[in-house]
């Protein structure tokens, strides 16, 4: 195998949002721990999803990534440059390399432009393209992503809650950028659409070498994408590593409770009962000790009382899991 | 299970008059929904199915929308020739949705606990608990962690997940007869997702509310839904029991449709799709709506629009609209 190269990482990379109370004057009384301290790689040409529970930081990490929010901590590296202290040319190339389709479509399309401007914006903001091609490779992106080429003088208004995802995703590649954060680009289109799309960026990968951030709940479409996988918790990294690793010999107990909660689709193959007791814990008061310990099956006293130590290690070539969590599952 | 008809939809269109021309969005839709009844929308995306739903709640986007046939029967009364004021009065109480869109349904500038406040204000009085409370409670029900810090925030300080789990929380707030959930669990995990749909199965036993789910999760479909209807460019192309969907789909855009799911357990190379794009609302082709991308089609499919078919016999309440089932 080639040699891959890594295009970001995130090494410790933390962001805490302060709580304020007070209606005028408002006094800082805590702290929403959102991220707190995440490491992973995202390899050139290879996708690294990000899973796990709703609230547990996962929109936060896309959003340092593309510096959208700051990290309160840790570093996040551009081809080996630290972003903290990107020139001014690194930073202008950085925002050329890296486009983004967010969890919500509606927020981040304009609602006064028309579609195919909206979708050339990018490309047009970072590049030279003669007039005449401008029309044609509007089109092209629109039919790529399933819509119609004259829908490219419709406004957003006009076009239901899927097909706006697509615009999203029909803009984010026009400039082909080298990185793709996709925050679940995929969940509100039908299942045809939705393989057609995946198929599409799974080829735009192979032809050009794109790398994806990819956040998304259907395990279906994780596995489908993904060549890493991380599943976070509380603002953590609990489990990481190959997604056929994973996968297919998930080692922490909400890594198990994640896949056993996935619906099957059939009627006739419905489980009953669910094995994850427990209050969903909060990032604005954390449990003490293992994070994870209110709803494991079998939590020790150490687990409870904090004096476990945390932190990935490595279970098998290519997989690692918190190792307070390894023998819980 | 109860028999009676809590809703019932006949022949609804809903049009947009725009520029270019109109577009049918939902054109000519029938189905029923009994009390205690799940029923799901599935279907292609830009099919109409938001669009059916907003036309029961008289929210259909104005001026360009408008319902220009049909009759939405709420326990016989037609809503169609409701006042905005009379059905203001509905929405509220009666029937409500949960919006695609959670960040239209959220007002930004206040707090999330306020909104809901709000909400249970209309339907609380009998009970002796504060407001508050029973904002916390109902916030605490669909799962948010420390709802009585949680109630301070602003919807930009909620997770995508957290503020749809709020407007669930806001739909649920008065036990309403008829709950619209549209895409209503699309950024919910895999375990919060289950528990928020045992939370509305466990309601619905308790008041026999009807529900309306508006979803492309199969997993949805399959452990929520007694009934489905398949949408296809502003029609319902197919309805029937769950597992005849699942089991015996005959209309062949439901086919194709149950072939796209994919599935967890296996590594593909290529997920199935289906061939060429969705009309366009606004251009439709002569007869079959489906016929360009049937593998099915044969002659009469491209000139008349196929006859509603009965499949077995009608006890089973399952229909298809395709020529191929009335020509055998
Ligand atoms: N304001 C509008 N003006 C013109 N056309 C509109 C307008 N709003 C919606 N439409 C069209 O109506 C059709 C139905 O939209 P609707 O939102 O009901 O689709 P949907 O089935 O809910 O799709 P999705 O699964 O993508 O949410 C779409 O094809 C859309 O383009
Ligand atoms: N601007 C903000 N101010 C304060 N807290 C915030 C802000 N943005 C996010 N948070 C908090 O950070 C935590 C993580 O949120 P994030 O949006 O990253 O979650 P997520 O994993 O993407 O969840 P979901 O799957 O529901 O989208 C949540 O507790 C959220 O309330
Ligand atoms: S009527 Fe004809 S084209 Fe339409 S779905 Fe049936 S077989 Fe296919
Ligand atoms: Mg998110
Ligand atoms: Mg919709």
């Amino acid at each position: 195998m080639a040699a891959v190269n890594t295009i970001i990482e995130l090494e410790e990379t933390q962001k805490y949002f302060p709580v304020t109370s007070g209606a005028i004057l408002k006094k800082v009384t805590g702290q929403v721990k959102a991220v707190d301290g995440v490491s992973f790689k995202i390899n050139e040409g290879e996708t690294y999803s990000l899973v796990g529970e709703s609230g547990c930081g996962k929109s936060t990490t896309a959003k340092m990534v593309l510096q959208v929010e700051k990290p309160t901590g840790g570093v996040i590296r551009f081809n080996g440059n630290d972003m903290n202290s990107f020139t001014r040319e690194q930073r202008r190339e950085y925002r050329a390399s890296i486009q983004a389709v967010f969890q919500d479509p509606w927020s981040s399309l304009n609602p006064r432009m028309k579609v195919g401007n909206i979708i050339m914006e990018p490309l047009l903001a970072n590049q030279e393209v003669p007039k005449g091609e401008i029309k044609e490779r509007t089109e092209q992106l629109l039919r790529d992503v399933g819509l119609h080429s004259f829908q490219a003088d419709y406004y957003p208004h006009e076009f239901s809650g899927g097909q706006r995802q697509r615009i999203a995703i029909a803009r984010a590649l026009s400039l082909q950028p080298k990185v793709i954060v996709l925050d679940e680009p995929v969940s509100a289109l039908d299942v045809s659409i939705r393989a057609q799309i995946m198929n599409l960026l799974k080829q735009l990968q192979d032809q050009y070498g794109v790398s994806y951030l990819l956040i998304a709940h259907q395990l279906a479409t994780v596995r489908y994408m993904s060549h890493h996988v991380g599943v976070m918790y509380l603002g953590k990294m609990v489990e990481e590593g190959l997604t056929k690793k994973v996968f297919d010999n998930p080692r922490h107990p909400y890594t198990r409770a994640l896949i056993e909660a996935s619906l099957p689709a059939h009627p006739d193959s419905q489980r009953e009962g669910f094995m994850l007791e427990g209050e969903v814990p909060s990032p604005l008061n954390p449990p003490q000790g293992c994070s994870f310990h209110p709803r494991c099956p079998k939590p020790t006293k150490e687990c409870a009382e904090g004096s476990m130590e945390m932190g990935l290690i490595e279970v098998e070539e290519g997989h690692r899991v918190d190792r307070c969590c390894v023998n819980c599952g | 299970m109860a028999q009676t008809p809590v809703l019932q939809v006949n022949n609804l269109k809903t049009h947009f008059f725009t520029r270019s021309g109109v577009v049918k969005a939902v054109d000519g839709v029938d189905f029923t929904l009994n009390a205690g009844e799940t029923l799901g929308i599935v279907g292609e995306s830009g099919s109409g199915k938001s669009m059916t739903a907003l036309s029961i709640m008289g929210l259909v986007p104005q001026p360009a929308g408008k319902i220009v046939e049909g009759e939405i029967l709420f326990n016989g009364d037609d809503l169609v020739k409701k006042t905005q004021a009379e059905l203001q009065q509905i929405r509220g109480r009666d029937i409500c949705m949960i919006l695609q869109d959670p960040m239209t349904s959220l007002n930004p500038v206040f707090s999330v606990g306020n909104q809901v406040i709000e909400t249970v204000k209309q339907s609380l009085a009998q009970t002796g608990e504060t407001l508050k409370e029973r904002a916390i409670e109902l916030l605490h029900k669909v799962k948010i962690a420390a709802p009585e810090s949680r109630i301070e925030n602003f919807p930009h300080q909620m997770s995508g997940g957290m503020r749809q789990r709020v407007v669930g929380a806001i739909a649920i707030a008065g036990s309403p007869q008829i709950l619209i959930a549209d895409e209503a669990t699309t950024s919910l995990d895999a375990t919060i997702q289950y528990q928020y749909l045992e939370l509305l199965k466990e309601l619905q036993r308790d008041t026999g509310m009807a529900i309306i789910f508006i979803t492309h999760d199969m997993g949805v479909v399959a452990k929520m839904c007694d009934r489905v209807a398949v949408m296809y460019a502003g029609k319902v192309a197919e309805i029937a029991d769950v597992r005849d969907i699942f089991n015996n789909p005959q209309h062949p855009y439901t086919e194709a449709l149950m072939k796209s799911v994919p599935n967890v357990e296996e590594d593909v190379e290529m997920l199935y799709a289906i061939e060429g794009q969705p009309p366009a609302l606004d251009n439709l082709p002569a007869g079959c709506t489906f016929a360009p991308r049937c593998q099915y089609a044969f002659d009469k499919c491209e000139v008349q629009f196929p006859d509603i078919v009965q499949i077995g016999d009608d006890s089973n309440r399952h229909t298809a609209t395709c020529w191929k089932l009335s020509e055998n």
